[in-house]
């Protein structure tokens, strides 16, 4: 008779993949964010604007074309409402200042990358809280207009098609500017109003300055244009509807955009990379 | 870190060393937060140039407050089992057992901004075990507390120390601490391993030696000692003498000679504290 000992193995719970995990700290970042009164201010009023915007401007599309046909260059109108520049950079600002600075000022970031997570990761999950929440401001408005005046019949569908396209791409690249330049401001220091407080007056700073000094008798220099983030995307979206006029080029102005949201994106990177995950 | 070389088994063990001794680099290091310059390292089977495996299947606690204030602990630590991997009805149902076992069954529902310090503590150890690691690395994880906040957390330490397929690395200053949890010990200084081993052998000492506490003139009584051709040192912990047969009968005649009175001859029996200072007050700088 020969007697076997049970032997004991441990069992591991299931763990799913980086993409849901990421898609974890992208839900419940929303749910925390939408809470704070400063970011339902800035996104509620924000998008509550650029609804009502699109409806009405859609409503009254005939009226407001005076008569010339309503094209692409129509869309320009809601692509350049300044509601779309203020809530954009106050929701940058009251969101993507603190997304970094928050998890530095609490050492949060510890508890995130000593799982299963890269910086990248992280990164990403940071940067979709904002981005879906600036889109909201930015890209929405720039997609409601085309398909409310095409189901009023003010537009033909293919004209509504083209104009929702290259809405959705111009505004894409001004998020993924907001998103790089705050999450980099807020990757810098452990307060989150120091961080709010340079991507407004950044963005709000260099647009105001640019514009008056490109103006100015004794410069007049529409090169100065290129500082302000809001004139090089409203040069794209010129450019992207069709409608003339502008002092600047918008190839420039397009790869000042990008080029800036990629150098802002890997300095957060390489800042992410230097931050101590276990201290001593 | 240099030329350490260190093969831990399975159980609990402790990591103990002065301030930059390279614990919180060996911590990162096995973490895969960090990639050795030259070298290479293995835990729990997987290589540590690629930490997320590893950090997977382990739960860190850290030593500093690091909890979202603005969540409640349910929230904190079912959103971390997510993170950790954990499907949203598992992670929820792993936070309220492990917030249960750690004792905060009725505060999970407040916010953490609201706990005390000793209920943060437990936090985090609840956030650490929340994907049922089977390797867990404690950092100070009584730090702050009041003697029975820390008597509570190493009680729970402890269990988690002796379940089975869990393993821990404990890292601390306090070596009580390590001393009452650990069965194996590595002892770092300046970047290198002065002493690994089961704790039980080294704090035996080696058997070929006695120690003996004398009250009086120690360096009369060593002289007298060393004049009688015993092999006789004077040690951080006593002084040490080769064991031989009639050595005992020496030493008391050694200690009337010289005036002293043998308080204890026997195997040298040392507290982990006694031995880390014996390793670090070497001049060689503990190598």
């Amino acid at each position: 008779m020969s007697i076997s000992l049970p032997t004991w193995t441990r069992r591991e719970i299931p763990l799913q993949g980086r993409r849901s995990r990421v898609w974890a700290i992208i839900g419940t970042g929303l749910r925390r964010e939408i809470r704070r009164p400063a970011v339902i201010f800035a996104v509620g009023v924000g998008t509550a604007v650029a609804v009502i915007t699109s409806i009405v401007l859609a409503f009254f599309a005939p009226l407001l074309s005076q008569g010339r046909p309503l094209d692409l260059t129509f869309f320009m109108t809601p692509a350049s409402s300044p509601g779309i520049f203020f809530f954009s950079t106050i929701t940058a600002a009251a969101v993507g200042g603190g997304l970094i600075a928050d998890d530095l000022d609490t050492m949060a970031l510890t508890l995130y990358l000593s799982r299963p997570l890269r910086p990248v990761d992280y990164l990403t999950a940071k940067a979709a809280i904002l981005a879906i929440l600036t889109s909201l401001t930015v890209v929405l408005p720039l997609l409601l207009t085309p398909f409310i005046g095409a189901l009023l019949g003010f537009f033909a569908w293919d004209i509504a098609l083209e104009a929702l396209g290259f809405g959705f791409l111009i505004g894409i690249v001004f998020t993924g500017f907001l998103t790089a330049l705050a999450l980099f401001l807020s990757s810098l220091t452990r307060r989150r109003a120091y961080a709010a407080a340079a991507v407004s007056a950044i963005i709000f700073g260099t647009s105001a300055t640019a514009g008056v000094l490109a103006g100015a008798a004794s410069i007049n220099n529409a090169a100065l244009l290129y500082l302000s983030p809001w004139e090089d995307y409203l040069q794209v979206a010129r450019a992207a509807f069709g409608v003339n006029g502008g002092a600047i080029d918008w190839a420039v102005a397009l790869a000042i955009l990008l080029g800036i949201t990629v150098v802002a994106s890997l300095a957060t990177w390489y800042r992410m990379r230097s931050f101590e995950v276990v201290s001593g | 870190m240099d030329d350490l070389s260190v093969s831990i088994p399975e159980g609990s063990i402790g990591l103990v060393g002065p301030n930059g001794a390279g614990k919180t680099t060996f911590l990162r290091l096995l973490l895969g937060l960090l990639r050795p310059t030259s070298g290479s390292g293995k835990a729990l089977g997987f290589p540590i140039d690629d930490g997320i495996p590893i950090r997977e299947r382990t739960g860190y606690m850290p030593e500093h407050d690091c909890l979202i204030q603005d969540m409640t602990g349910i929230g904190l630590v079912s959103y971390l089992g997510r993170v950790s991997g954990l499907d949203r009805g598992t992670a929820m149902s792993r936070a309220h057992d492990v917030l249960q076992f750690v004792g905060l069954e009725e505060e999970r529902y407040r916010k953490v901004a609201e706990f005390s310090t000793g209920m943060k503590q437990k936090v985090k150890l609840a956030q650490a075990m929340v994907h049922d690691p089977q390797l867990y690395v404690f950092d100070e994880p009584t730090t702050g507390l009041d003697p029975r906040g820390r008597s509570e957390m190493l009680a729970l330490v402890g269990k988690i120390a002796a379940s089975q397929g869990r393993n821990i690395i404990l890292s601390s200053h306090l070596l009580p601490d390590v001393e009452s949890i650990c069965k194996y010990v590595v002892i770092l200084d300046g970047g290198h391993q002065i002493a690994a081993g089961p704790l039980s052998q080294l704090l035996s000492g080696a058997q070929d030696r006695l120690r003996i506490d004398v009250r009086g003139d120690r360096n009369a009584f060593l002289g007298v000692l060393k004049e009688a051709g015993i092999d006789a040192d004077l040690g951080t912990t006593g002084i040490h003498i080769a064991r031989r047969q009639g050595v005992e009968a020496e030493v008391f005649r050694a200690a009337k000679a010289s005036g002293a009175e043998v308080r204890y001859m026997g195997a040298e029996i040392r507290s982990l504290e006694e031995l880390f200072l014996e390793l670090v007050d070497r001049p060689t700088g503990g190598k």
